[in-house]
């Protein structure tokens, strides 16, 4: 119990932070907006099967670039004052809890973009919006651990981006698959099969994150 | 003499030197390579001409027997059977009016067999085409091929569209396994290092991980000209490859982030906790999601399961060496490129 009152406080801390410093947070929402409106421009008219990669592979970028961020305030005299205070899975779980929920916010808006640019080739909603938040929790997980790692190490997001991609590749081939399912483009019957899959990478990917951060975290 | 913790290195050349050996010089079993012409119709005289692989067809001399065999057991033996050389041999048989099958087009194996090559198999060697069931009645001579003779020598299997390239098990798949080996003894000093801060486990998981990439660039480039040889392509954009460049960007992304630290120690403490991450992501990576697509690899999209049909028993008296030989002989490596970073690393805490 005591821990989910951390949880809970830190995860308003989070919110609090990113409302009070609009600046990021409008980035992130017009570095969307713009991108939504590059893609369209170029390609006019999108196909369900392009448009299904398409909306992936935004998303892979826009959650690079919103998470690079996630540990830049945990620096120098901060940092000791949190170390004497919090437990680090505390801290990495709201972060967690806190990255996928902006992701998933960008993601609904991402694809109310597409259906107010274009339209809208979902098919089956309640699997789109489940892979949905899959897809979060998994980018969530992967880019909050790794921009923890970055954090140490002061480099560019580039840094991120190299050691990201080649990581997130199962979880996103896995998002492709399903959400091509939810667009009706296959017809499959291992659907839940898949989901199963896509859960155990992101429970597996969260449980290991779990272990490890303690180890960054300690300075 | 040879030291007591040096017999492991020895064992692993000798074990890598008798794979060399072995697995290039002993020859592969006889085996058809192509009949000509692959097609006849059922009633007809069928003359066709067979070309062998390794084969002594004039040697054999009257030894040889051929047969045409369909798939529920009944089968017709050659009435006629012409040496041209050593590797072609012109065959007649006279196929019934009645084929024993239902279909319009039957596949039928040819066997030969003869006492200085032992058998030779071709599965689906000729197509026949059967277009009216004949009433008539018709004393076909069914036999069944029996009596197989052995030529005793040791070889390895003649697979059609492998042929010599089956050598490329002994090299291709140990190369993996051996790979997979590193990657973890990698894993376990990474997971020793940020239990015990050793200096000297972050450097050996750094070894094993440079030995690593090096087995998985060999084992891409010995795939790669397997691919060209068997499905025609260097890079068929197979599920398997393109995973194992993902497996290896990973790991090449580990060495970026070993140099943009300045400090030792915590170089050391995000890399370890980053090699451990890595590399459960490699387990969906490689075993997973591969079973999900078709692949040309053996054991996946309706291909053979590598193991069962693929390696007999002389393939494994060189496959289970050559796994244990190369693994031996990357850890051999690894701990070269231990002592060699140790060293660097001195010199630059001398400086």
């Amino acid at each position: 119990m005591k821990d989910l009152h951390f949880i809970i406080l830190l995860l308003r801390k989070e919110i609090l932070l990113e409302f009070r410093t609009r600046s990021a947070i409008s980035g992130i929402f017009l570095y969307v907006i713009s991108t939504l409106f590059v893609v369209y421009e170029t390609f006019v008219k999108i196909q369900p099967n392009v448009w299904n990669t398409l909306f992936w592979i935004i998303l892979l970028f826009v959650a690079v670039n919103a998470m690079v961020k996630s540990f830049v305030q945990e620096k120098g005299n901060r940092v000791l004052y949190y170390y004497s205070l919090l437990n680090p899975s505390h801290v990495l779980i709201a972060k967690i809890v806190y990255n996928t929920l902006l992701l998933l916010v960008l993601s609904l808006l991402i694809w109310g973009l597409f259906i107010f640019f274009g339209d809208n080739p979902v098919k089956d909603l309640g699997l789109f919006l489940l892979i949905l938040f899959l897809g979060s929790f998994g980018f969530s997980v992967t880019f909050t651990f790794l921009a923890s790692l970055v954090a140490a190490s002061n480099q560019s997001s580039t840094l991120l981006a190299v050691l990201s991609f080649p990581l997130i590749i199962p979880i996103i081939l896995m998002l492709v698959k399903i959400s091509a399912h939810a667009l009706r483009l296959i017809q499959d019957t291992a659907v839940s099969g898949d989901i199963a899959i896509l859960v155990a990478i992101d429970l597996l990917l969260c449980g290991v994150a779990l272990l490890l951060f303690p180890f960054i975290w300690r300075d | 003499m040879i030291e007591k913790g040096k017999i492991w290195k020895f064992s692993g050349v000798i074990l890598i030197v008798y794979v060399i050996i072995a697995g290039l010089l002993i020859p592969l079993k006889p085996g058809i390579e192509s009949v000509e012409p692959s097609y006849g119709n059922a009633g007809e005289t069928l003359k066709i001409q067979v070309t062998g692989y390794n084969t002594h067809f004039k040697e054999a001399g009257n030894t040889l027997r051929a047969w045409l065999k369909w798939d529920n057991g009944k089968a017709i033996a050659a009435t006629e059977m012409v040496a041209l050389d050593e590797r072609r041999m012109n065959l007649t048989f006279s196929i019934p009016n009645n084929l024993p099958e239902n279909t319009e087009v039957q596949a039928v194996t040819l066997l030969i067999d003869s006492e200085t090559d032992g058998t030779s198999v071709l599965p689906s060697a000729i197509f026949l085409t059967q277009t009216e069931k004949v009433i008539a009645a018709e004393e076909v001579p069914w036999v069944k091929p029996s009596n197989f003779s052995n030529n005793g020598l040791i070889t390895f299997p003649f697979r059609n569209i492998l042929g010599e390239t089956i050598r490329n098990t002994y090299f291709h798949v140990p190369l993996w396994f051996g790979m997979m080996f590193l990657f973890l003894f990698a894993v376990i000093h990474s997971i020793k290092y940020l239990r015990k801060g050793d200096a000297e486990s972050d450097l050996k998981a750094e070894a094993y991980t440079q030995t690593g990439i090096f087995y998985g660039l060999l084992g891409l480039i010995t795939g790669a000209l397997w691919a060209k040889n068997t499905w025609g392509a260097y890079w068929s954009w197979d599920i398997k490859q393109n995973m194992t460049v993902v497996a290896l960007l990973i790991y090449a992304a580990y060495f970026i982030l070993r140099a943009s630290f300045e400090d030792p120690e915590k170089r050391a403490r995000v890399c370890a906790a980053y090699g451990i991450f890595a590399f459960s992501t490699l387990i969906p990576l490689l075993y997973v999601i591969p079973r999900l697509t078709d692949s040309l690899h053996p054991g996946s999209g309706g291909n053979p399961a590598f193991g069962s049909q693929d390696l007999d028993n002389t393939m494994r008296l060189v496959f289970y060496p050559a796994v244990i030989g190369f693994t031996l002989f990357g850890f051999w490596l690894s701990s070269l490129q231990f002592r060699y970073l140790r060293l660097q690393k001195l010199r630059e805490d001398l400086d």
